[in-house]
């Protein structure tokens, strides 16, 4: 999968765990979305790391700036199954 | 049904939304689903999709050595599926013990009426060495409950809140190998002697979140997550947090409501394989002779021990009387005989019908009843024409019958009184009652015949559990239908204004122990009637009469020219909607939310009974 393969993904995924819509694009950031808060970040990790069959190493995904940079990371973490 | 379906239903405001997010949510066990669905509710709320009325709504505070974040989301949720409304505060990420220690707190400033306080793991470890003698780990472990508990007492000294306390985690991964077995200084063991140290040594308030158990069942490595823990701070995995805060809500629902008390079992296919009427005594699987029969076998061993613990049985069971009776008192493998059941119904009405029946012998609300059967056609009228009744349908595989029973969790102990334990005993003396009943001629000689003794009593502290248990589970016979908890029984107790005594019953069958409680609240010269409430165990026994010649004595002796009751109506309560009016009090106003009557005591004459008093309130025996 490549970044916007993955983002459309996401779409999906951000579908279902936000009520109001959002539309993903690689500079989306969590700033962005009102709903998207701490505790909102936790679930949409799990749901993540579920569709996607990977997992983030501590402390990573907070190093990303968007979702582009998310995207990227989830690339990384399923090159190395 | 699913997440997506509810999601329409909020979207076309449909009040049918609220019934499908509480059966996703009983089914889920996935954090992501289910804090989805927590969202679903918020903008329910928002968007005002009408819902049924949420009763109850309750102060609790969280602290804790972790981030309390995002349980108390999870808590929230379980408690509104379950009508109890939460108003939640939340404490400082590891700030539980100063937040209890000190006085002026925001945590006290918020007035909890229920505490949840959730310890730091990483403080509940052994400090010294594996090979110190296990006197001084033990010492530690001691030393570290100690600490819990001071910190429950005082927390539940200045607030009178009921303390929910979580015990710990154990490790999930292989440390010192089989070593561990043999030092209490290793995590495993440490821990498991400081959860075994809580339990048994913590007071009624406290109430155990057995955390080592949630995690033992899903199973060790799946209940951590060090990574949470060094991100957020969070206590466990994201599935173990959610059966914490499952376990948290059903242990508060519990503070709140009236537990199952009757266990209604089908027979063919249920208690004994095979059907009895067509295979006969000799052809039905039960005993030690083959696998099936043995598991039924132990299924039967199993329901009497919930009677042993106090849960009552009766039968419903589609059949001709004579051919279900028959094994019970012929087939010799069989654990559970007649006698063990409170009421037995074979026979071919609907088993709704009979567990209408079975309730009403019982003067029990049907929400007392559990219902089991293997057949989902008999679920499904049951749970159609009685949905109060609560359903257990068996697989086809006894081997499993034993623990979906026990998962059910309808039957799990509270606090234990005295009362409980003879509870059974009662019940059965209340059949033989109403034999002799059916024999008198007439009802005072046969109130006479039953040499009643009653013992009036002011409140007092020893009686405390059983009039908080009362108070919080009595549904038919009560007239304001009015809940305490223990602190604010206290709290009675110790306001002057307030008059709060409980009548006690033996008669030559039984001791029905602490049946009835009364509340007044003085107010110049009127008696308020805060609460009357009254065991059904001991209708038509003139307990009633006592009561009143009771309060009407104390009121007098307070200088009140009247009584004044209200009737609050509720689904249960029924059966005392007329009872200021046979009680003679006069009806002053009339609604659909209350009556209000009063009684003025000029001219009260005490009423007469069959029941000798022993001792009144105010009077030392």
């Amino acid at each position: 999968m490549n970044q916007s393969e993955v983002i459309a993904k996401l779409q999906g995924i951000f579908d279902t765990v936000f009520l109001e819509p959002v539309q993903l694009a690689p500079t989306t950031s969590a700033g962005d979305v009102p709903e998207w808060d701490s505790l909102t970040h936790i679930s949409l990790m799990l749901a993540v790391e579920k569709s996607f069959g990977i997992r983030f190493r501590v402390g990573e995904v907070e190093q990303t700036k968007n979702v582009g940079e998310f995207a990227d990371l989830i690339v990384k973490r399923q090159n190395e199954r | 049904m699913n997440i997506a379906d509810a999601k329409d239903l909020l979207l076309k405001r449909d009040p049918g939304f609220w019934a499908l997010l509480k059966s996703l949510t009983d089914k889920s066990t996935q954090f992501e689903e289910l804090f989805l669905l927590s969202a679903l509710r918020k903008k329910a709320r928002h968007y005002k999709v009408e819902q049924p009325e949420n009763r109850h709504r309750t102060r609790v505070a969280i602290v804790g050595g972790c981030n309390l974040y995002p349980l108390h989301e999870l808590l929230e949720h379980f408690c509104e599926m379950e009508s109890q409304s939460c108003e939640i505060w939340l404490g400082a990420y590891d700030n539980y013990a100063s937040e209890i220690m000190e006085e002026e707190s925001e945590l006290y400033k918020f007035r909890p009426e229920l505490l949840i306080v959730l310890p730091n793991l990483k403080r509940c470890v052994y400090t010294g060495a594996l090979t110190d003698s296990t006197d001084a780990q033990r010492m530690e472990a001691a030393r570290l409950v100690n600490s819990l508990l001071v910190l429950a007492r005082k927390a539940h000294d200045k607030t009178q809140a009921e303390i929910i306390l979580t015990n710990f985690l154990l490790p999930g991964a292989h440390d010192l190998g089989a070593f561990r077995t043999r030092t209490l200084g290793a995590d495993w063991t440490f821990r498991k002697l400081v959860n075994l140290e809580l339990g048994l040594s913590a007071p009624s308030y406290v109430h155990i979140c057995d955390i080592e158990f949630l995690g033992y069942r899903l199973g060790g490595p799946q209940a951590q997550d060090e990574r949470a823990w060094y991100e957020s701070k969070q206590p466990c995995s994201a599935d173990l947090l959610v059966e914490v805060a499952r376990e948290i809500c059903r242990l508060i629902v519990a503070l709140k409501r009236a537990p199952r008390k009757v266990l209604v079992t089908d027979l063919d296919n249920t208690i004994w394989g095979g059907v009895a009427a067509e295979d006969g005594l000799e052809g039905i699987e039960l005993g030690d002779t083959s696998p099936r029969g043995e598991a039924y076998k132990a299924f039967q061993k199993y329901i009497l021990l919930l009677k042993q613990r106090g849960v009552l049985l009766a039968v419903c069971s589609k059949n001709d009387l004579d051919k279900a009776v028959e094994p019970f008192e012929k087939h010799p493998e069989m654990v559970l005989r007649m006698k063990d059941f409170v009421s037995f119904k074979a026979n071919w009405d609907p088993k709704s019908d009979n567990l209408r029946q079975i309730a009403s012998e019982l003067n029990l609300g049907l929400d007392s009843l559990v219902f089991m059967d293997d057949n989902p056609a008999e679920i499904e009228i049951v749970r159609q024409f009685t949905p109060e009744v609560a359903t257990i349908l068996l697989g086809p595989d006894p081997s499993q019958y034993v623990s979906t029973l026990a998962d059910c969790r309808y039957f799990e102990p509270r606090s234990i009184t005295q009362e409980d334990a003879g509870r059974t005993a009662q019940y059965h003396s209340e059949a033989q009652r109403k034999a002799l009943e059916a024999a008198a001629t007439d009802m005072p000689a046969y109130l006479d015949s039953l040499d009643m003794e009653a013992t009036i009593r002011e409140f007092a502290p020893a009686d405390v559990p059983r009039l908080e248990q009362l108070i919080n589970k009595s549904n038919q016979f009560n007239l304001t239908t009015r809940r305490r908890t223990a602190a604010e029984v206290g709290a009675v107790m110790n306001d002057k204004d307030f008059v709060g005594f409980s009548v006690r019953l033996k008669d030559r069958f039984a001791d029905h122990g602490l049946i009835s409680v009364l509340i007044g609240r003085q107010s110049g010269e009127v008696m308020l009637i805060d609460t009357w409430l009254m065991s059904c165990r001991v209708l038509k026994r003139q307990v009633e009469d006592e009561a009143l010649n009771e309060l009407a004595r104390l009121a007098k002796l307070r200088g009140c020219a009247r009584l004044e009751g209200v009737y609050l109506p509720t689904s249960k309560n029924g059966m005392v909607r007329d009872f200021y009016d046979r009680m003679n009090f006069t009806l002053r106003s009339e609604a659909e939310s209350k009556r209000e009557y009063d009684l003025s005591l000029d001219r009260f004459q005490p009423i007469p009974t069959r029941i000798k008093i022993r001792q009144r309130t105010y009077e030392s025996v």
